[in-house]
Parts: structure tokens; sequence; C-alpha cells
């Protein structure tokens, strides 16, 4: 269906070649997934797929590439519409209509279908994506998996051969993420569908991935049956660490796999005491917060309070009200009734240097903080802000990520290093409490397991505390003391991660249901269960 | 009044611009932003792009009090009462003709904000037609004929509401900074940034979905010319008309 070959890629601007002679073919029906770290290229190979890559971006494309038959060269990505839909990073930039209604037909117009025959296809991809109820809504107003479904639904409606996702769970809670893999392993086995999925999250879709186009960064890239690529590949998902710890001679790609190898594992481990960690005082401190937007309540009178040196993650359906949790914490929004107080100081009055002293806020785009024109600009206006000795705020950085050279520009960089950056920003003023917003979309397993040192480093070193607002269970199986479960504006549980975590098999990590009923959330845990 | 047809409003400013140019008088434009302003108020929609005209509102009376100062301050002197005098600065004689600073008479101050305000009533037209349009509607009944212009349209109207919306969360953000008086420019490159490669996503998106690549292009749901449609572009013909037959 799709064939590369002897494709190399270079950007003009760029001294690195992104792909190099790279030759594969992808079958009818096949879900491949493509995994690299970040900035390796998985977004120009997944674009190269629709023509998006040179046609839209320039670069220097050799070698050829087809399509059922049809060469991307010759074409401009909208005569390939018909044959390839392709889902963004972010959907709700490329959204072109209002209503979801409009937005599933909109492909269809531009073809020139005729009106029977849209409103057809319109019914059944809102039946098949379960996005009836919603159909008159504006898009705007939707939830981030809801947005996720209508794109994924605007591209399918067009009946292509081959669907091209990048990154398409990385905003999405555990369930609804499990919601649109399953209807994408439908469409692969019911219509032969063709699909190519970039993901970070590999727990997510190992297991369902049919190969695996591994991206290595210095132009190669290799191309393999699952089994094959993770057996010594960088990036694995937990449970092949697990595999790989254990020394088992295989590695399963399924929990029921690994279930299989690991018996005597389950039988033979200790059960492990977590010690609480020594708490200090209540550094956030919520008392009967009530938040409307209009007509709407957002939150329900909540009493939340997070202490010093304590991690605590902040859980939820997309939509729930992390988000206006934490915007009330930090004093961004202003609750309708109740107090939210930090360091014993309302966080509504926080200013200037108090405020960067008290309260750091890392925001779902860490963009946002940034406007310098260097990396280095940005850190000495960090010295700066914060009175400090000039060079403190990159010798941090440093510490996080060394390779970072001081003359880049920040949106140069990658996800990782952004946010690598904002945390050295708000970490120069050593603030009391720190606040991240979804802190690991987009971000590969190397810089998870650097944000997860450093902020355990941080909570526990200087008893500090951290208060994170994820859909990411492995992340929370790391590092969190404590999670918070956020459901429709009130807390439904409240207490230590392993309780939480295991309670519900929608939110357990992958190690806890290859364990069950063994009470282990990380490979660490069960390592360190099997030598006690 | 959800269902107006998107290019109503478009028409009627269009017309109330000709208007206010037609008659070159300050009551008019005045009246005009008033109308618009009221407008707004009454029909946008609880949309991203439905702040565009307040927007356009201050951007105007930044642009009245520029102008405003320049007029005031160069230029060729208008004889007439006198207000006040700025100390005249001195050019070279080969510029004979212009002078900065001098008397500021009554009349020259009254001209520059005349000026000024025919101009700012067109900005302010355009932006309430862009409040009270949803962007992507406008693009459905743009024919696929002129393709560029459909995505030029659609990029340049969703520009400037994206912009407004740009700039709220990055002060958002700033603020957590500790920063609560950031800087113009500190907002500028970030806005600038922003709303640059959200165009392009935009455009490339819309490109792989196919826009343009039929001449013709089919309705899913036909967007009806309806009565009110016809009413709001009459009362602005009429308008027209009256400043017209008054001159």
């Amino acid at each position: 269906m799709i064939n590369f070959s002897n494709v190399s890629l270079i950007y003009p601007t760029s001294t690195k070649t992104i792909l190099e002679d790279l030759s594969f073919s992808i079958m009818e029906g096949e879900l491949v997934l493509v995994i690299g770290s970040t900035g390796t290229g998985k977004t120009s190979l997944l674009q190269l797929i629709n023509g998006l890559v040179p046609h839209h971006t320039g670069g220097i494309l050799a070698g050829d590439i087809t399509v059922d038959g049809i060469s991307t060269k010759l074409v401009r990505p909208g005569e390939l519409a018909h044959l390839v839909g392709i889902v963004g990073q972010n959907p709700a930039q490329g959204f072109v209509t209002d209503t979801v209604e409009e937005e599933l037909a909109f492909g269809m117009e531009a073809l020139n279908l005729a009106p029977d025959l849209m409103r057809k296809r319109v019914e059944e991809i809102l039946d098949l994506l379960a996005l009836t109820h919603l159909r008159n809504r504006a898009i705007s107003s939707l939830s981030g998996g809801e947005q996720q479904r209508v794109a994924i639904g605007s591209a399918l409606v067009m009946h292509p051969k081959v669907l091209v996702l990048d990154e398409p769970t990385s905003a999405l809670d555990p369930i609804a993420a499990e919601e649109v893999l399953s209807i994408l392993h439908r469409l692969v086995h019911d219509l032969s569908l063709t699909v190519v999925i970039a993901e970070h999250r590999l727990e997510r879709v190992i297991g369902f991935a049919d190969r695996i186009i591994h991206i290595a960064g210095d132009g190669n890239a290799k191309i393999d049956l699952p089994e094959i690529i993770l057996k010594d590949a960088d990036i694995a998902p937990p449970i092949v660490h697990l595999a790989r710890a254990l020394g088992l001679s295989d590695v399963g790609l399924s929990v029921r796999d690994v279930r299989r190898m690991t018996e005597t594992v389950r039988d033979a481990g200790k059960d492990l005491e977590k010690d609480s960690p020594a708490l200090g005082t209540e550094r956030i401190l919520a008392n009967d917060l009530t938040v409307k937007y209009g007509s709407s309540v957002v939150l329900k009178s909540l009493n939340a309070s997070v202490r010093a040196g304590e991690i605590v993650a902040l859980m939820g359906r997309n939509g729930a009200g992390k988000s206006s949790l934490l915007a009330t914490l930090v004093g961004l929004q202003k609750p309708t009734s109740g107090t939210s107080h930090i360091c014993g100081k309302a966080s509504i009055d926080l200013k200037g240097k108090v405020r960067r002293e008290t309260v750091g806020f890392i925001p779902q785009e860490p963009n946002d903080l940034l406007y310098g024109q260097s990396v280095s600009g940005e850190c000495q206006q960090g010295d700066k802000d914060n009175q400090i000795a000039p060079g403190t705020t990159y010798a941090l950085l440093q510490r996080i990520v060394p390779s970072i050279s001081p003359d880049t520009h920040p949106r140069d960089l990658s996800e990782g290093q952004r946010l690598a950056l904002a945390l050295a920003i708000v970490l120069s003023a050593q603030p009391q409490v720190l606040i991240l917003d979804e802190p690991t979309r987009g971000l590969d397993y190397q810089s998870k397991a650097l944000l997860i040192a450093l902020l355990q480093n941080y909570s526990k070193e200087l008893g500090r505390c951290v208060l994170i607002a994820t859909h990411d269970v492995e992340l929370v199986a790391e590092l969190a003391d404590r999670v918070i479960f956020l459901a429709d504006g009130e807390i439904v549980a409240d207490g230590p991660t392993l309780d939480i975590l295991l309670s519900s098999p929608a939110f357990a990590p992958q190690v806890a249901k290859v364990m069950s009923p063994r009470r282990w959330l990380t490979v660490a845990d069960v390592i360190s269960a099997m030598e006690a | 009044m959800k269902s107006l047809h998107p290019l109503t409003w478009w028409i009627w400013s269009l017309l109330i611009v000709g208007a206010v140019i037609a008659t070159n008088s300050a009551w008019v434009a005045g009246f005009a932003i008033a109308v618009a302003a009221i407008f707004v108020h009454q029909f946008a929609e609880d949309a991203p792009w439905a702040k565009s005209f307040w927007f356009s509102l201050r951007l105007g009376a930044i642009i009245l009090i520029v102008r405003t100062m320049v007029g005031v301050l160069i230029g060729v002197p208008i004889p007439g009462t006198k207000l006040f005098s700025v100390p005249i600065l001195p050019l070279p004689s080969w510029i004979a003709g212009i002078r900065i600073g001098g008397v500021v008479t009554q009349e020259r101050l009254l001209s520059s904000i005349h000026e000024g305000l025919i101009i700012i009533a067109v900005i302010c037209l355009f932006g309430a037609a862009v409040s009270l349009t949803s962007p992507h509607k406008l693009l459905r009944v743009t024919p696929v004929v002129i393709y560029e212009f459909g995505v030029a349209t659609v990029i340049a109207t969703s520009a400037l509401p994206q912009l407004v919306q740009s700039v709220g969360r990055i002060r958002r953000a700033r603020t957590l900074r500790g920063d609560e008086k950031p800087s113009w420019r500190s907002i500028a490159i970030p806005l600038l940034e922003d709303s640059l490669s959200r165009s392009l996503e935009l455009a490339a998106a819309m490109d792989s979905r196919g826009y343009g690549v039929s001449r013709k292009r089919s309705r899913y749901r036909p967007i009806p010319w309806q009565q009110i449609d016809s009413a709001v572009v009459t009362s602005a013909l009429v308008a027209l008309a009256l400043v017209l037959v008054v001159r």
C-alpha cells in the first residue's frame, strides 16, 4: 500500500539528515508504529506519506514514495485526500469549521461529493466514533478526547485506504485512549485499513502494532516485527523493561504473554513495605473551593491539601476539572466561592517576586513561559528576575539537560528540552511549591526519566511539594506518593498511589497488570521484591 | 441571530464603510462606530472571534492618538484660532513648506482628529464584520475558484481572533513568572510565532483534506439567504443612499 524506495530527506536549514536511504513497504491492513526520540523525524516520516513533506514544509527529498501506486512527488497533498487521511499532533489547530457535523463534511464538500452520500457517511462516522450526541456542538467546546475523535472521524469519513496519526493519544486519558485505539484496531481488522501511528507512550499502543519503524536519529531507520525491534531498542514500554530486568528470554508484548512467563516471580517475591515519606506542614490548601464558568460548575466545593515533601498526582478523565483546579490553586482563576492558599498566602494575591518564590507553575504549553531570543537570554532573564548570581539558571539547565547549546532559539528545542528550560527558569527562584500541568505530553522515555529524577530530588532533598496533573499512569507509578482522583469537579478518591492505581484496571500501570494480584507498580518494585 | 448568512455582515460593513468615506464626516464615522458597537454587543456569539471588534477599537484609538500627534506636529500650517504653540524644529532649507512644531491651531487639530476618526471607523467596521461572522462559515461560502483567496481569508480572519486569544494565554503565563506588566516585546515575539505556526498548520490541514482539489464544491447543508439577511443589507443600502442624497 505504502512504498518507500531509497528515501532520503534533508531540510535546507539543517545540517542533519533526517532520513537516509530508507526503503520499506507497508501492506494493506497493517498497523505500523513509528517510534523514536523527540526530534528524530517521526512527524516528517508521517507527513511524507501524504506529501505534506516536502510540498508544504520544503526540504530536499530523494528517492520515491508511492501510496496505492501514486507517487507523492507528482501530486499535491490534496489530491491524495481520498486515499490518505492524516490526523496531526494537535487536532485543535487543524479544524476548519465550527461544528462537529460541518467538520466531518468539510473534506467531502471539497471533493464535491453528492449531498446524500455525504449525509450517509456522516451518520456512519457519528455512530462509529460515538459522536452522535455531539453532532451540533461547537468544536471549541469539546474536551480533548472528543476533539481527537472528531479529527479521526473527519479523516475516516473520506473512506481513505491509509490513516496516518501523529501521537493520537498524547492528550487523552487512559480510557479515552483505549477507546480510540480499539476503534483503530477494529478498522484495521474489519476494513483492512492501513494505519501508521507515531506514539511515545508505547505501553498504550504496543499491543496493536503489527510492525515497528524505529528511527534512530542519525538518519537510519529499522523496520521489523515488534518483538525483534524491542529486544534491544533504547525505547521500550515498561513491560519490556520488566522482561529485560527479569532476564526473560523473550520479550512479551501483551500483559497476557508476560503474565504467563512470570508466574514464578509472582509466587516468589516478597511484599514490599513502602515507608511513607516524612511530611511537613500543609503547603497547598484548598478549602470549599467552587468554580463556575457561567452556568456550568467545574469545581464543586472541593477540599484538598498537599504537604511539604510530598509529590501528589492529580488524575481524572478529560474535562474532569483538573486544569481549572490548577488554575485556581496558582491564582490565575478567581474561585466563585471558597479559598485557595499556598504557604498560608491567598493564591490570588500572589505577585512578582513573592509569587516566584512561593509557587512555580509549568503550563501545558511550556512555550508560553518563554520569550527570549536564545536559551542564554532566557536564563539571564531568570537570573535577573530572581536577583541571583549570573549563570545560576544556565547551570541548573545544564544539570537537567547537558546538551543544550546556549545560542539555540527556544523554538528550535525539542519538547523535552523546552520543558527543561521552562523548569530551569521556574526552579531558579526555588519556589516552595511546584505545579505542573501535563508535563509528559510529547516527551520520550529518556526525557521522562530525567524529569522524574529531577522532581524526586527537588521534593525529597529540599522538602518542597510537587503537584502534577497528568494522564500518564506510568509517570504516576514512578513518581507520586499520593493520587487525587477528580471526576466531574469533585474528588472521588484520594490516597496512596498504590491503592488508587490498583483499584481500577483502566488506571493500572502495565507492570501492575502483569503482577496482579501482587502489589507492585514498577519494574524497580518487582526487582526489590525479588531481592528482598 | 446565529443563522445569519456569513456574507451578510461583511456586505453590511462594506456598505457602511462606503457611506463613511463618501460623506467624509466625523459625525457619520462616530455614529457608524457606535452602531457597530451596539450590533457586536447584541449579536456576537460567545466565540473567540467575537472579541475582535473590541480589539480593533483599541487599535483604532492608538492610531487616532498617534495620527493626531503626527498631524498636529508635522505638516503644513493651517491658519486659524491659536490653541498653543510648540517650539519649531529647525529643518534644512531644501524642505521648505514642511515644518515640525510651531503654532497648533484649532483647525489643524480638528482636521487631524477628523481624518483619524474616518480611519478608525473603517478599521472598526472591519472588526465588527470579523466579530459577527464565523471565519469558518465564511470559508464555506467562498467559491473554490478563488482557492488561494479562500485559504488566505480563513487564515486572515482566524488570525485576528487567535491573536486576541493568544495574548490572553501568554499574559497568564507571564503573570506566573511574576511578571505583572510584561513588556510589549516579550508578548509580541511569542505571539507572532504562535500565529505563524498556527496559520501554517491550518493551511496544511486544509490542503491535506483536499481543499481546492475539485473546482466545484458540494454543500452538505446549504446556508440559506434569509429575509433577515436581506433586511440587514437593505438597511445598510438605505443608509448609503441617504448619505449620498443628503451630501
